[in-house]
This record gives C-alpha cells, sequence and structure tokens, in this order.
C-alpha cells in the first residue's frame, strides 16, 4: 500500500533539496548589498509598521469588486476553452450569451465612470 | 442534447423575456439618460410580456432543464401572481416621490425590479435544492439593494445593511439544512430525496434538524417569527414601493417554495383521493409549522397595536397574514393548498392597496405616522373611504374579499380538525381589528392637525387606486374564478 506512495516522497525530498541547495547557492555566491528600501516587508508597498485602523479610500472596494466578477469571468472561460470541442456549437452560444451579459455590465460599469479613480 | 435545451427553453420563455428586460433596462439607462419615464416603459413591457407568456403555461405540467424547475399548475400560479404584482409596483413607482426624486438611478431601479421578478419566479418552479437556494439569493441580492435604493435616507441604508445580515445567517442556515438533507439521502432534486426518505432508514434526529434549518430559510423569506426581526425596520426604511413589492411578491415566493419543498419532499407520495397528504412516517412537520403559525399571527397582531408608524404597523399586519396562511399549509390537504391560493390573491390586491394609499399620502405629507392621518378621510374622502374597504378586508370581514380568504382557510381548519389552531386564528383576527380601526378613526373623528387643506390627485392615481380597490370588492361577492383557478393550481408535477 505505502509502496505506491513512493514517488511522492521522493518528490517531496527532492524539491526540499533542490528549493534549500538553490537558496544557498545564491547566499554564497551571489553579491549581497542591502539597503534600507530593499530589506523592507514590501519594497514598493506600504508601510507595514503603523496603526491598522487607518482609513482608506473606498475606491478599492469598488475595484475590487470589479476585478471579482471579470476575475470569474475569466475562470469559466478556461474549462470552457479546454473542452471546446466536445462542447460544439451549443457550448459557443452558450459562452456567448454569458459573455453578451457580462458585456452589459461591462459597458454599464464604465459608462457610469466606475473604472475612473477620480 | 441540442434538441432538448431547445426544446426546454421554449418552457423558459417568461423567465428569458425577464433576463433580456434587465439588460435591456441598464443599457437604456446609458443611453437615455433623462429620460427615467422611458426605462419605466420597458420594463413594464418586459413584465408584461413575461406575465402574458405564462398565461400560455397554464395547464402544462413537466420538469424542465433536467429537474432543475418545474413548469406546472402550481407554479404558474404564484408566477401570474408574481408578474401582478411587479405590474402593479412599476404603476406605483412612477407615481412615487421618493422614487421619482432619483430619476438619475432609474435604470437601476427597474433592472433590480426585473432581476426580483426574475428571481421569484424561479423560486415558484424550483425542483432543485440548489435551484432553490440560487433563486433565492437571486431575490435577496436584488432586494437588499432595491431597500437601500433611496440611499440619501440614513433610514433606508439602515434597513439594507439589516435585511443583508438577517438574510445571510438564514441562508446560511438554510444551506447548511440542505447539506444535511443531501448528506442523508444522496439527491438535491426533490424527487429524489422523497424517494430516498421514503425508501430508507433515515435517522429522525438528523432530518429534524435539517428540517428547522431548512424552515429558518424558508421562514426568514416569509417572515415568520421567530425569523421576522428584519421585517419591521426593512419596510419602515426601504421605499413604499419596495415595501409592497417585497410583503406581497416575496413572501409569495417565500410560500410557493416552502410548500413545494415540504410536500414534494416529506410526505409519503401522491395525496389520497380525498386531497389529503400524508406526512413521512414518524415525522410530522406540520406540527413545527402549526407552532410557528400561531407564534407569527399572535406576535405580528399583538406587536402592531402598539405602532405609531403605519409602515411599521402594516409590517407586523403582514407577519400575521404570513401566520394565517401558514395554518392552510399546516393542514396538509389540497383544500388548505387551495385556501393559501386563494387567500393569495386576496392578499395581493388590498394588502398592495393599504401600501399605495400610504404612498399617495407621504407624496402629499411627506409624512408615514398615523397621526399624520388625523381628519385624512376629510381632506380626501377618496383616500379615506378606500382605507376602509382595504382595512376591513384586511380585518377579514364581509363583504370584502379578506371575508372570504379567511373562510376557506378556516374551512380547510376544520375539515382537517385542527379545531384549536382555528379558534387561535379567529381570536387574532380580532385582536387585528383594534388596530386597523385605529388608524380609520384618526381618519374621520378626529381633526386635522396643521394643514387641513383638501389633497387631490391625478387621474393616473385614481386609476391604479380603483384597479386595486374593486377586485377587494368584488371578490368579496363573486369569488368562483379564484377559488375555481387555485383549485386548479395545487397541481405539483411530480415524477411517476
Amino acid at each position: 500500500m505505502i509502496e505506491q506512495y513512493y514517488p511522492i516522497f521522493v518528490m517531496i525530498a527532492g524539491g526540499v533539496v533542490f528549493g534549500v541547495l538553490m537558496g544557498k547557492v545564491n547566499e554564497f555566491l551571489g553579491p549581497s548589498r542591502p539597503t534600507e528600501e530593499k530589506s523592507s516587508t514590501y519594497e514598493s508597498g506600504m508601510e507595514p509598521i503603523k496603526t491598522a485602523r487607518e482609513r482608506f479610500s473606498i475606491k478599492f472596494y469598488m475595484v475590487a469588486m470589479l476585478f471579482i466578477i471579470f476575475d470569474i469571468e475569466v475562470v469559466f472561460l478556461y474549462p470552457w476553452a479546454v473542452s471546446y470541442k466536445q462542447l460544439g456549437i451549443q457550448g459557443f452560444v452558450t459562452m456567448f450569451v454569458f459573455i453578451a451579459v457580462l458585456l452589459v455590465g461591462y459597458i454599464y460599469v464604465w459608462r457610469k465612470g466606475a473604472l475612473e479613480w477620480d | 442534447m441540442g434538441r432538448q435545451v431547445l426544446e426546454n427553453l421554449s418552457n423558459f420563455w417568461p423567465e428569458t423575456v425577464l433576463t433580456i428586460t434587465v439588460c435591456v433596462a441598464i443599457v437604456a439607462n446609458l443611453i437615455f439618460r433623462k429620460n427615467a419615464k422611458l426605462i419605466s416603459y420597458i420594463s413594464l413591457a418586459g413584465v408584461l410580456t413575461a406575465g402574458f407568456l405564462v398565461t400560455r403555461q397554464i395547464g402544462m405540467s413537466q420538469s424542465v432543464f433536467s429537474g432543475m424547475a418545474a413548469v406546472d399548475p402550481f407554479a404558474v400560479f404564484f408566477k401570474l401572481l408574481i408578474a401582478t404584482t411587479s405590474v402593479v409596483i412599476i404603476l406605483f413607482s412612477m407615481y412615487s416621490a421618493e422614487v421619482q426624486a432619483t430619476f438619475k438611478r432609474a435604470g437601476e431601479y427597474y433592472s433590480l425590479l426585473a432581476a426580483l421578478t426574475l428571481g421569484m419566479f424561479l423560486m415558484a418552479g424550483a425542483t432543485n435544492l440548489l435551484m432553490m437556494v440560487l433563486a433565492m439569493e437571486l431575490t435577496s441580492l436584488s432586494s437588499y439593494i432595491l431597500a437601500g435604493y433611496t440611499k440619501e435616507a440614513p433610514d433606508s441604508s439602515e434597513a439594507s445593511l439589516k435585511y443583508i445580515i438577517y438574510g445571510a445567517l438564514s441562508s446560511g442556515l438554510m444551506l447548511y439544512g440542505i447539506s444535511i438533507i443531501f448528506g442523508l439521502t444522496g439527491a438535491t432534486d426533490v424527487y429524489g430525496v422523497n424517494r430516498a426518505l421514503v425508501s430508507g432508514q433515515t435517522s429522525y434526529i438528523a432530518l429534524l434538524v435539517a428540517s428547522i434549518l431548512i424552515i429558518a430559510g424558508f421562514g426568514y423569506k416569509i417572515s415568520a417569527v421567530p425569523f421576522h426581526f428584519w421585517t419591521p425596520d426593512v419596510y419602515e426604511g426601504a421605499p413604499v414601493t419596495i415595501t409592497a413589492f417585497l410583503s406581497v411578491a416575496s413572501k409569495a415566493a417565500g410560500f410557493a417554495m416552502m410548500i413545494r419543498f415540504f410536500f414534494m419532499t416529506l410526505t409519503v407520495g401522491a395525496p389520497l383521493s380525498d386531497g389529503t397528504w400524508l406526512a413521512l412516517q414518524g415525522f410530522e412537520w406540520n406540527k413545527i409549522l402549526a407552532i410557528l403559525s400561531v407564534l407569527t399571527m399572535t406576535l405580528g397582531n399583538l406587536v402592531a397595536v402598539w405602532q405609531n408608524n403605519l409602515k411599521r404597523l402594516l409590517a407586523y399586519s403582514s407577519i400575521a397574514h404570513a401566520g394565517y396562511m401558514l395554518m392552510g399549509v399546516v393542514v396538509l390537504s389540497d383544500k388548505g393548498l387551495a385556501a393559501v391560493l386563494i387567500y393569495f390573491v386576496v392578499y395581493l390586491f388590498m394588502n398592495l392597496g393599504a401600501f399605495y394609499v400610504v404612498m399617495l399620502v407621504a407624496n402629499k405629507t411627506g409624512s408615514e405616522d398615523i397621526d399624520s392621518y388625523k381628519g385624512m378621510g376629510y381632506r380626501s374622502p377618496l383616500i379615506g373611504v378606500a382605507m376602509v374597504i382595504f382595512f376591513i378586508s384586511l380585518t377579514g370581514l364581509p363583504p370584502t374579499a379578506g371575508f372570504i380568504g379567511k373562510l376557506f382557510l378556516f374551512v380547510a381548519l376544520l375539515d382537517a380538525k385542527w379545531i384549536w389552531l382555528a379558534v387561535v386564528g379567529a381570536i387574532n383576527s380580532v385582536v387585528s381589528l383594534y388596530y386597523y380601526v385605529r388608524v380609520l378613526r384618526n381618519m374621520f373623528l378626529r381633526d386635522p392637525e396643521g394643514d387641513a387643506g383638501l389633497i387631490r390627485f391625478s387621474p393616473g392615481q385614481v386609476i391604479i387606486l380603483l384597479v386595486l380597490l374593486i377586485p377587494t370588492l368584488l371578490f368579496g361577492i363573486y369569488y368562483a374564478p379564484i377559488v375555481e383557478f387555485a383549485n386548479a393550481s395545487v397541481l405539483m408535477f411530480r415524477i411517476q
């Protein structure tokens, strides 16, 4: 029973060894010139240490929601694209109805100015 | 397979038309930004077309989309009811000062109304537990937004937020219940669940827990006690048009889905020849509903007595009416179901009428307090008389339609020997008389405070009022057609 999983253990061991090895090789061979910017948690992001109760613009929520909607559209497109041949013309029509509905939403979002930051 | 889908689609025209209406209303709003009237006409045309297409389905009985939904007399009845409500609400909206003040967002309003109608159509026909959840979510999400539509008013936003919180909790509970049902039976369509429950040995406790969780979901939709807490706040904060819509159509859709779920899954097959259904062996779920019914009508009526805002009063009154209608489900007979359907037709006209009067008065006076109705009977005799008729009908006194609705409910109860429940129902009707008459007293027996001028209405507003008023009186005397239609509509599609 356990023999069947043998390749997986080899894979895990190989992965761990390879990962650690590469990290160490990089550390020994690569140049190391740290600056304050480089060693901060988010090099080009927000300050990592300060009060968490900061107010930030509600526009972020809008962007996040729009992102999710159109992201999910893409998620649905992948399985359709993979099984495109089996689904045939019916799948094609169904997908275009789906995209058409989303397109209405997209036009609405666009014309209402939700994609503009200001 | 393609042909099968097309065949199913041909039974799905009303829903398709509503979907198109949603999209067209959104796009029309972008093109004709200033023209709110046009968008309301588009959505009116869409819903009317959908309603007309539903009438073509009368007499059909089949399952569509591999058991996801059923097109049967029961679903058609509720779809007609919902479409009628939707048409009336769109007409209301054209005259509502609250809605007209926000004409820039009219496209959102009308497209969400169409989406709400679509969700309720799906609820009426859903025969698969997943479809039920999806339809309910579509309905809920649209109504959350519509409840907060007048976002400039703080109580409207509050209503929306409370609605979301309660809604999320109850749909979570319901989903959990459904997952237990799926675990017990291995099926998600109501027929498969029923087959597994009838044949197999299922754990009684698990079934009880699952049913109670599912009742929490349905109870929230029909605002039954103890899942009613959102109702008064949402009804008070939402625009009157949406309140009226929620109080009739949302409740109807919830009842349709609940009845189908319980009668299709938790009974022993088809009804007996005399039209009575048998609950599953050892699991008398109708007793749970009986308790809910008593709680709902008693609490609704008793709390309504203390209300000073007419919208809150009508909210509690609508809770009480949900309790009355639950009595028809409890008796487990075709007669009881028919009584519920009759009651819904009657309730549609009288409740929408009462909310319409509230809206007309609020348009003129800007207030929904019962005190602001002092002397209203003299300031506008038409409004006064209309309110008397709607409230007498809501109480259930002859010769109005409300009496017929209650009569058939009580007959069904007495036939099934649920005498104590009938007595509780009758006592509750008496209690309700008190708070309805309190408003009428203000209208006719109190002098107006402050402004006492006459209130006039446009011909269009009067016509809408008469459209609701005449059936409320007419069905009190000539009720044979709705009774016949309701009796023919208790048939639910089932796999032989």
